[in-house]
């Protein structure tokens, strides 16, 4: 208890509320809301570290600078109580000395919230205007990339089978917002076939304003789930945003994931799906999924393509089918696109397999929906081992399907029926819980809680013929 | 449910000092904690004979350069008290003392896997992990395990033993002896020792004396053994009280002319050259499960079981046998009660994590114990009435 409450007087203790700022993206609410919900702000940076970039530097020298001021202030008041008899100085100074790290750390988002609206967001604006007559005036090929789900993973597949034949541009990384948008546009050679743009919804009308900035040709919607809830609320809001896309498309120039059973309710006759059937007239079968990669056909009418991927999951075949059905399209030949798509591999974090001690671990700890969960649970229920774990956290962002959904969760795994399942306590494990009670899962449960402990000495907990699946990751401003 | 208070017991006045860190640190005292279920406490042995205990001592990196020196100044070596179990007691102002539930040895080598740390826990009736002191003293003495294994029906190697006193007193009959009895090339080595300290091949009889007192440097006792042709060398590590379960057999090298000495086998990850699929170890370099036709596999396997049965081995222990694979038969080498790093790379690729075997040795220890305790060894005679 002392040593958590001497922690706010270290001088590590504003690269801590730094650290915060940054992983909070510098949104105020969320991180006044990690900040008042940490008990121990010697534990925060256990699993990361400050990023110095200039913006962090300068908001430590900040916290220091106010630092050294409230103390002189404190020791000033006490001074001036005690040999000029200030009335009041004894309080204020103790109140100084005392209260200086917590006023520091509430008080650092006022310049923030002040420089959003004041400087950065109507600069950013007008970039936004400007960079929308690019995209007006483009001829090529623009593909506005949709979803609760999916979406780096589909922009960087079209990046890896179509950048070797077609001249790309895509948005960076995952900078998917207007501005960067707006970046992306101005950093255009202007010799761009296609341009492939991933929108990223946070909030409602999020997708429509990206839509009219950018000027879609086609659009893709790679599924819709519970992501992202505590700005939308409902998944029929987000379901409606997401869709808006296709107001700004021809309908048949929309192509949605049919796998995504919450997508079915918004589609149009003329829309186009794709899933481990089917994709624009190819037919998909002889599907076989390994630990080393997928293999599929796809057929249609004299054509045959047989297309073999390192990525691991029958989830990737409708999506690659895809891909491959638009290369096609877009003048790719078919060992061109065979060889392109046997380049695929798993991305970081993205069921990305490797071994660990003699053991299989899957790594999907960037996944971040209920969709990806039952993909990866349904993995490895299909996976043969001597042994399967189970692991996972839960689910962040899912607003008021909280409770539900990781009810679901729990189900879910309880199906796919792992020899061991561990959970990272939080405030989502009770109900996977209660998902697996309701699965009627017998075997082992283990509750972590300390799941820092638990991924660094994962190589303690396995061994030959293990298969682990861990799923999803709970960053530190959440409960 | 309290949780049980489990010493680990490691470091010792051995040449296996700082092997037995390792053991300790990353096989055992890591795992155990991992389950939750233990508290563990670290008791390290100096290499002057001192015991101490802080929780300081679980990290690998105090050991490292003048670190130890350092903590060690800092720390007052405990005491052991016997009331009714076994206890660790700290000096100081308040002199603390923590009740053990268990004992995990981490000794190798000289005073500790030799049986010396488990007679103190026999005396003190605590449980502890591994190989009793008869069947460690047993496995500890190269020549005193050749000769039961031998008695048991089991082949070993030709061989010829004798004292330091012996050999001082008169090189010239134990040479001539060698020489008669042996065809080269032949292994000498001290009795006692592990880890392949000491041990020298030699290949004509004017590098015989000098390899002997290489050995003698170590030991006041000497083993000097025929090579076997043709040579597979396997090692398995068992686990079991009363039901044994073998882990895989192992292959540590191809060639005996690559046999690896101490500093080859922990300092250089084993890497000698050589051909063949490897895996991690202890050694660095091993084939598990060893390339064997599945008859002689299942002979090895067999006799592994055989011997450990015969030394009286509980807990864990790991077998060590040479093969000649043109006449398939299958030699005894020498018995290990307490494997370096419990060997733990091979029980995982047998499937069993490191927790889970930490955890399986916890239970055995426990139910030997439980075991001896119901024999009666305490009881009322009549014998002191004569003195009245």
């Amino acid at each position: 208890m002392i040593s958590k409450f001497l922690n706010l007087y270290k001088p590590q203790f504003f690269t801590t509320i730094t650290y915060m700022l940054q992983s909070s993206e510098y949104d105020p609410i969320k991180y006044l809301q990690w900040f008042w919900h940490t008990q121990d702000f010697g534990k925060v940076r256990n699993r990361g570290s400050l990023k110095k970039t200039k913006a962090a530097r300068l908001i430590l020298l900040a916290t220091y600078l106010l630092a050294l001021l409230f103390i002189a202030l404190g020791i000033f008041f006490i001074y001036q109580w005690h040999f000029h008899e200030l009335m009041g100085g004894l309080e204020f100074g103790i109140a100084f000395l005392l209260g200086y790290p917590v006023i520091i750390a509430n008080l650092v988002i006022v310049p923030l919230f002040l420089g959003k609206i004041i400087l950065i967001s109507p600069r950013n604006n007008r970039k936004i205007l400007a960079s929308e007559k690019i995209f007006a005036n483009f001829k090529g090929e623009k593909i506005a990339i949709v979803g609760s789900y999916g979406k780096t993973s589909m922009k960087e597949l079209l990046m890896t089978v179509l950048g070797d034949h077609l001249k790309i541009a895509a948005t960076p990384g995952n900078k998917n917002v207007p501005i960067s948008h707006a970046n992306f546009a101005f950093n255009l050679k202007g010799d761009e076939e296609i341009l492939i743009i991933e929108y990223g919804e946070g909030a409602p009308g999020d997708v429509e304003l990206f839509a009219r900035i950018t000027h879609p040709s086609r659009a893709i919607i790679t599924g819709l789930a519970p992501a992202h809830l505590d700005k939308y609320k409902t998944l029929d809001a987000a379901g409606k945003d997401i869709f808006s896309v296709a107001n700004f498309v021809d309908e048949n120039m929309v192509m949605v994931n049919n796998e995504s059973s919450e997508t079915h309710k918004y589609l149009k006759p003329n829309y186009k799906t794709y899933d481990y059937h089917q994709v624009m007239g190819w037919k998909i079968d002889d599907i076989k999924v390994k630990l080393d990669g997928t293999s599929f056909t796809m057929t249609k009418d004299n054509a045959s393509l047989k297309l073999i991927s390192h990525l691991i999951g029958k989830h990737h075949v409708g999506v690659l089918a895809l891909v491959a059905a638009l290369a096609m399209e877009f003048g790719m030949s078919s060992s061109e696109i065979v060889s392109a798509i046997a380049e695929t591999r798993p991305y970081e974090h993205r069921m990305q397999p490797y071994k660990l001690h003699n053991a299989w671990v899957i790594d999907d700890t960037y996944n971040g929906n209920i969709e990806g969960m039952r993909v990866g649970t349904e993995l490895l229920a299909h996976l043969k081992a001597k042994r399967k774990i189970y692991v996972t956290p839960g689910l962040v962002d899912q607003g008021e399907e909280n409770k539900n959904v990781h009810e679901k969760l729990g189900e879910l795994i309880a199906k796919a029926n792992p020899d061991m399942v561990v959970l990272m306590k939080n405030s989502v494990t009770e109900h996977i819980k209660t998902g697996l009670h309701k699965g009627q899962y017998k075997k082992k449960l283990i509750i972590e809680d300390n799941p820092l402990r638990f991924y660094k000495n994962l190589d303690q907990f396995v061994a030959e013929g293990d298969l682990v699946m861990m799923q999803n990751d709970w960053p530190d401003q959440y409960k | 449910m309290n949780k049980l208070n489990i010493a680990v017991v490691f470091g010792s006045r051995s040449a296996e000092h700082d092997v037995s860190i390792v053991t300790a640190i990353v096989s055992i005292i890591k795992p155990l904690e991992l389950t939750g279920d233990y508290n563990v406490i670290p008791v390290y042995i100096s290499k002057d004979g001192n015991w101490y205990s802080d929780n300081k001592l679980k990290d690998i990196n105090a050991y490292s350069g003048d670190k130890l020196t350092s903590l060690l100044s800092h720390l007052k070596p405990i005491s052991l008290g016997f009331s009714n179990g076994l206890q660790i007691i700290q000096s100081g102002f308040s002199k603390k003392s923590i009740n053990i539930d268990l004992v995990f040895p981490a000794t190798h080598g000289t005073h500790g896997e030799d049986g010396e740390l488990m007679a103190i826990c026999e005396m003190a009736n605590v449980a502890y992990v591994g190989c009793d002191v008869r069947s460690s003293s047993v496995a500890m003495d190269k020549v005193l395990a050749k000769q039961v294994i031998q008695s048991s029906g089991i082949d070993i190697t030709k061989y010829v033993a004798f004292s330091k006193h012996d050999f001082l007193k008169d090189a010239t009959t134990s040479l001539r002896t060698i020489n008669s009895e042996l065809t080269y090339p032949v292994f000498v080595k001290p009795a006692h020792l592990g880890s392949s300290i000491g041990i020298t091949r030699v290949k004509e009889s004017k590098d015989l004396e000098n390899a002997i007192e290489v050995a003698l440097h170590y030991d006041d006792k000497v083993l000097v053994e025929e090579e076997v042709s043709n040579l597979v060398e396997v090692t398995l590590p068992i686990l079991g009280n009363q039901e044994l379960t073998p882990a895989l057999l192992e292959q540590p090298m191809l060639h005996a002319e690559d046999f690896f000495d101490f500093d080859t086998k922990y300092l250089r990850g084993g890497k000698k050259g050589g051909k063949g699929k490897s895996s991690s170890g202890s050694q660095g370099y091993s084939i598990i499960p060893a390339k064997l036709p599945k008859d002689l596999y299942d002979k090895a396997e067999a006799t592994g079981l055989r011997v450990y049965k015969a030394l009286g081995c509980s807990g864990i222990a790991r077998v060590d046998m040479l093969i000649d694979t043109k006449t398939n038969k299958v030699y005894f080498n020498e018995a290990n009660p307490l494997p370096g790093g419990l060997y733990a790379h091979n029980w995982n690729k047998a499937g069993m994590t490191n927790i889970d075997l930490v955890t399986r040795l916890v239970e055995l220890a426990i139910e030997r114990k439980a075991e001896r305790d119901s024999v009666e060894t305490v009881f009322k005679t009549s014998y002191l009435s004569q003195f009245k």
